[in-house]
């Protein structure tokens, strides 16, 4: 390390500096505050050791005015004549140590070492927290239409808030990525975003993925096992699909929610815990409170803030704008050269009205990039029903319209029936009979 | 700084009592210490004259005044080690175990805080012994013009307190001991 002695004591400053120079440290020595302060200009130190009292600037404002300038260097005060009232002012003023000549030899060389480390840390914990920067930064939220312009701007607003945050919109309109923006800009953007996905999970596995359990709360519960609203200490739980929660994990969350307290499954202790909820869905919760699926006290818990997140059909205008996003981000990952629309392509993009919103549109571009093998997108290569999209005025009879659709809805999901089910909000089985009706078939390739 | 000895320039070790020893205690730590250096260990007879000065309103001698004082008395005469029972300080500690110049000529240890006895225990002369011989030989090791060590095991590396100078090795580690001259460079541990 590199070490600054100021003191205006010839013996203490020798003294010193062959002692840390027996450690190995480089030691440059002032025999006074403006010394120092010129030493300091020039130079980088990692510890600068100050007498309190000496003539001219005593060793307490070259401290503060070291604190203004290089907010780096860890600061310790050494005096012979200690006073209570010296000590509080050299700590509130940032000092790291304050230490009494003169010193056990022991208690010197564990104080620089634990200054260093103490450094060490400073400094790691500065580099983690600007890769975090880099790593946790949400995708852009991207739209020039005016109803987007609004949920941006209100995605600011709720950030710097630290209420609960009800986000809905249909599937695939960008739900998360909202979430993870709200976080990005919240006061806890160093500490987690946990998502849950509640729809995905079965009651018990999501009573005890969120709240925890002990060991052997459960059969297979083999070790204690945090929850996820632990696991978020200090941070945001985004809880996804939350109208699909059953009844009794309503119950316990609302309880979560009003109290701040975890308990995990098979123990009685409840668990303090700080963290903010940011909830999201795709149904009309207020009329899953009329249909008395959804409690209404969790509903009211949940809706603090909320934002409407409109559906693609409904901002035609951002389509070319997330069109060449989506276009710029996988020509980029999949070290394409860069790579344009034809017109066409880009006119059927935006007719089509994309039942399965952003996430569709996602889906159908990064298709367009694998299969072009030029440095254009043409209309060949987008997805048959966006290619060939009808106008929506276009007529035809309610069926056709239907069976476009369910086909669309399948094709931009690969064929997989829990998500294209949940895309056109039926169930499976609704979906299952409409595939047999329309007589439907999924493409040997999946392409 | 001076320049560091030349290995074999030292001819023997000369240990010199400074304070109310018994000089069969001097005798043996002479000949402990023969055991660890290629050197001869005699008690310095023509050493005369080092002022056991002492620190303003501190009940304790100041170890670089007496330090440079067995410098300036023993000068032309090899290497000098002063031993003393009584404390030690400089100004900037509370005590300290040893003192040496690095690349100097002289090292100065106390034994007063080594000894068991300063810390209400029984007095044990053995372990007093085998102290003095580690500090010795750590201060010796500055002589050489050795730094302290970081590595937890070598004798090089500092102690602060008596725990500190038990804990140590009692050998220097290897990259210590590549950089140690002749004389210093031989013999089994220190304990």
């Amino acid at each position: 390390m590199k070490i600054l002695i100021v003191d205006d004591e010839p013996i203490v400053r020798e003294s010193l500096k062959g002692w840390f120079e027996q450690d190995g440290h480089a030691v440059d020595v002032a025999e006074s505050a403006r010394e120092g302060l010129r030493l300091c200009g020039q130079g980088r130190y990692d510890i600068a050791l100050v007498d309190v009292k000496m003539p001219g600037m005593d060793g307490l404002e070259m401290q503060s005015r070291l604190a203004a300038t290089d907010p780096d260097l860890t600061i310790i005060l050494m005096t012979a004549y200690a006073s209570v009232e010296s000590a509080v002012q050299a700590m509130k003023a940032g000092a790291y140590d304050y230490i009494i000549k003169p010193f056990d030899p022991d208690d010197l060389s564990l104080l620089i070492r634990r200054a260093g480390e103490h450094r060490s840390l400073r400094a790691e914990n500065l580099r983690l927290k600007k890769s975090l920067e880099v790593v946790s930064a949400p995708p852009p939220l991207l739209g020039s239409s005016p109803v987007m312009k609004r949920v941006l701007d209100l995605v600011g607003t709720v950030a710097t808030n630290d209420a609960t945050v009800l986000i809905t919109g249909e599937s695939g309109t960008g739900k998360e990525l909202v979430a993870r923006a709200i976080h990005a800009g919240s006061a806890r953007r160093y500490s987690p975003l946990v998502v849950v996905n509640c729809g995905a999970l079965s009651e018990g596995i999501l009573e005890s993925e969120l709240f925890g359990h002990e060991a052997g709360a459960f059969t297979g519960a083999r070790a204690r096992h945090k929850g996820k609203f632990e696991a978020a200490e200090g941070g945001t739980v985004f809880l996804d699909e939350i109208g699909e929660v059953s009844p009794h994990v309503q119950v316990e969350l609302l309880r979560v929610l009003e109290e701040k307290v975890v308990t995990r499954l098979g123990s009685n202790t409840p668990v303090s815990v700080d963290f903010r909820v940011i909830a999201a869905t795709h149904r009309n919760l207020e009329e899953c409170v009329r249909s008395g699926a959804f409690r209404e006290d969790l509903f009211w818990r949940l809706n603090v803030l909320t934002i409407e997140i409109p559906p693609l059909r409904e901002r035609p205008e951002d389509i070319p704008l997330l069109a060449e996003h989506f276009l710029s981000r996988f020509t980029s990952a999949m070290s394409r050269r860069p790579m344009t629309f034809a017109p066409g392509a880009l006119e059927a993009l935006r007719r089509y009205p994309w039942p399965g919103n952003v996430r569709e549109l996602q889906n159908a571009i990064e298709r367009a990039v694998v299969l072009s093998d030029g440095p254009v997108v043409e209309l060949g290569v987008l997805p048959v029903h966006v290619a060939g999209a009808p106008d929506h005025a276009s007529p035809g009879s309610l069926a056709e319209a239907e069976k476009a659709h369910v086909r669309a809805v399948l094709e931009t999901n690969g064929w997989n029936i829990t998500r294209a089910a949940r895309v056109l909000d039926v169930d499976r089985v609704t979906l299952y009979n409409k595939i047999r009706r329309y007589e439907l078939k999924r493409p040997a390739n999946g392409g | 700084m001076g320049a560091s000895p030349e290995p074999g320039a030292f001819e023997a070790l000369h240990l010199l009592p400074l304070g109310p020893l018994p000089p069969p205690r001097v005798a043996r730590l002479a000949e402990r210490l023969s055991r660890h250096l290629r050197l001869p260990c005699h008690l310095a007879t023509d050493v005369r004259g080092v002022p056991l000065a002492r620190l303003p309103e501190r009940d304790q001698i100041d170890a670089d005044a007496v330090l440079a004082a067995l410098e300036r008395e023993a000068a032309g005469k090899g290497l000098v080690v002063g031993v003393t029972p009584l404390d030690m300080a400089i100004p900037i500690f509370t005590f300290v175990f040893g003192r040496a110049r690095q690349g100097g000529k002289a090292a100065l240890v106390s034994l007063a805080r080594l000894d068991p006895g300063f810390y209400g225990l029984p007095p044990d002369p053995e372990i007093l012994m085998q102290r003095a011989v580690t500090e010795i030989l750590h201060e010796l090791g500055h002589v050489a013009s050795l730094r302290h060590c970081s590595e937890a095991a070598c004798l090089m590396r500092f102690a602060g307190s008596v725990e500190r100078v038990d804990a140590r090795g009692a050998a220097f580690c290897a990259a210590c001991a590549a950089r140690l001259p002749a004389w210093l460079a031989a013999g089994p541990p220190a304990v």
